[in-house]
């Protein structure tokens, strides 16, 4: 298994992933997304709501609002030695007292845990107008994205096949295709059509060269080519903010190994009470 | 109000509303002004083009 990191900021990564299969790419871009778990508001209390939204939509704004999360501080309630009851590991609590008319946003909410602030300051949760007033208190805990996307760590976050573009020599350079591409990774050069090197990762895989090169009448087969190599993937991960894009891939990893380790402990048990069986 | 997330990709994209809709009603072009603000899949750009703002509307309703 090789990994080339051709971008790693602190929201965004892009890599390339090689030897292995389709299988292993899909589970670990479900990992990213769902099992890395991130601290999102869950129950707001109202003390008082005299603005034009709704209780609920005004709760289900804060939730989806980006919280930095600091693993390392909280525990999922499922797993805190507390039980779920609610303890200072496994949930934070924020304050908002506002009165219009002005805007609220989400740096207005004041965090118990500094640390645990909100990832922008600027979100706007709702417009307050002259004597509307809003005062609640909520509750954030830590979630998984297979339950509610709030807790997805990741926004966009997928892959796909490694390109791989083969211009045979019935090419005649019309510049059909390079015309065609919408990602600009062709190019015309000593009557034929080549490929930029470094624009090659941003091909779609829409083969609309192919369909360019056949309107040419160059025949039934296309003199451009676009396959997919097997077991090597780009990767394309974009995080909310609330955790560190490094972070995301580091836990992801550690949930499948950790889910692996698992399956062959319960295979042991199973082959280990066979076995034993077989020798009595 | 603006939706605080893209409903497709789930981008934070509430954070560009404002400064969107001043530079549009101030005459620029709304797609370059999208792409101003790093908005570049065309799931964040349709929420905020084809968002129209109602809680000034609502407001006498109360």
């Amino acid at each position: 298994m090789d990994i080339v990191f051709s971008r790693l900021g602190d929201n965004e990564a892009r890599f390339v992933l090689e030897g292995v299969s389709d299988g292993f790419a899909n589970s670990f871009r479900r990992a990213m997304m769902s099992e890395v778990p991130t601290l999102a508001i869950e129950d707001v209390r109202i003390y008082d709501n005299t603005s034009v939204l709704f209780d609920e939509i005004l709760a289900s704004r804060l939730g989806l609002i980006p919280i930095r999360t600091d693993l390392s501080t909280y525990r999922l309630p499922s797993r805190c030695e507390c039980g779920g009851a609610g303890c200072p590991r496994c949930y934070t609590v924020y304050t908002l007292s506002v009165e219009g008319p002005c805007m609220v946003y989400s740096g207005d909410l004041v965090p118990r845990d500094p640390a645990a602030s909100p990832v922008h300051d600027r979100i706007p949760i709702l417009r307050l107008f002259e004597n509307q007033k809003l005062v609640l208190e909520a509750r954030a805990v830590l979630g998984k994205g297979k339950e509610h996307s709030k807790w997805q760590p990741t926004i966009a976050c997928g892959y796909k096949h490694y390109p791989v573009i083969t211009i045979d020599d019935r090419c005649d350079g019309c510049g059909m295709c390079v015309d065609e591409c919408p990602r600009g990774r062709l190019a015309n050069g000593k009557g034929k059509a080549r490929v930029i090197p470094e624009r090659l990762e941003l091909c779609l895989l829409c083969r609309l060269c192919e369909k360019a090169c056949k309107r040419g009448g160059i025949g039934s087969e296309p003199a451009i080519r676009v396959d997919e190599e097997r077991s090597r993937y780009i990767f394309n991960v974009e995080g909310d903010g609330s955790l560190p894009v490094r972070e995301i891939i580091k836990e992801a990893l550690l949930h499948l190994k950790e889910s692996t380790r698992s399956l062959l402990e319960s295979l042991d048990e199973i082959a280990g009470g066979t076995s034993d069986e077989e020798s009595e | 109000m603006i939706p605080v997330r893209c409903f497709t990709c789930g981008k934070i994209i509430s954070l560009a509303w404002e400064e969107y809709r001043e530079r549009v009603e101030g005459g620029e072009d709304a797609g370059t002004v999208l792409t101003d603000l790093g908005l570049h899949r065309y799931c964040c750009r349709r929420m905020l083009l084809t968002h129209k703002e109602l809680v000034k509307d609502l407001n006498p309703y109360q």
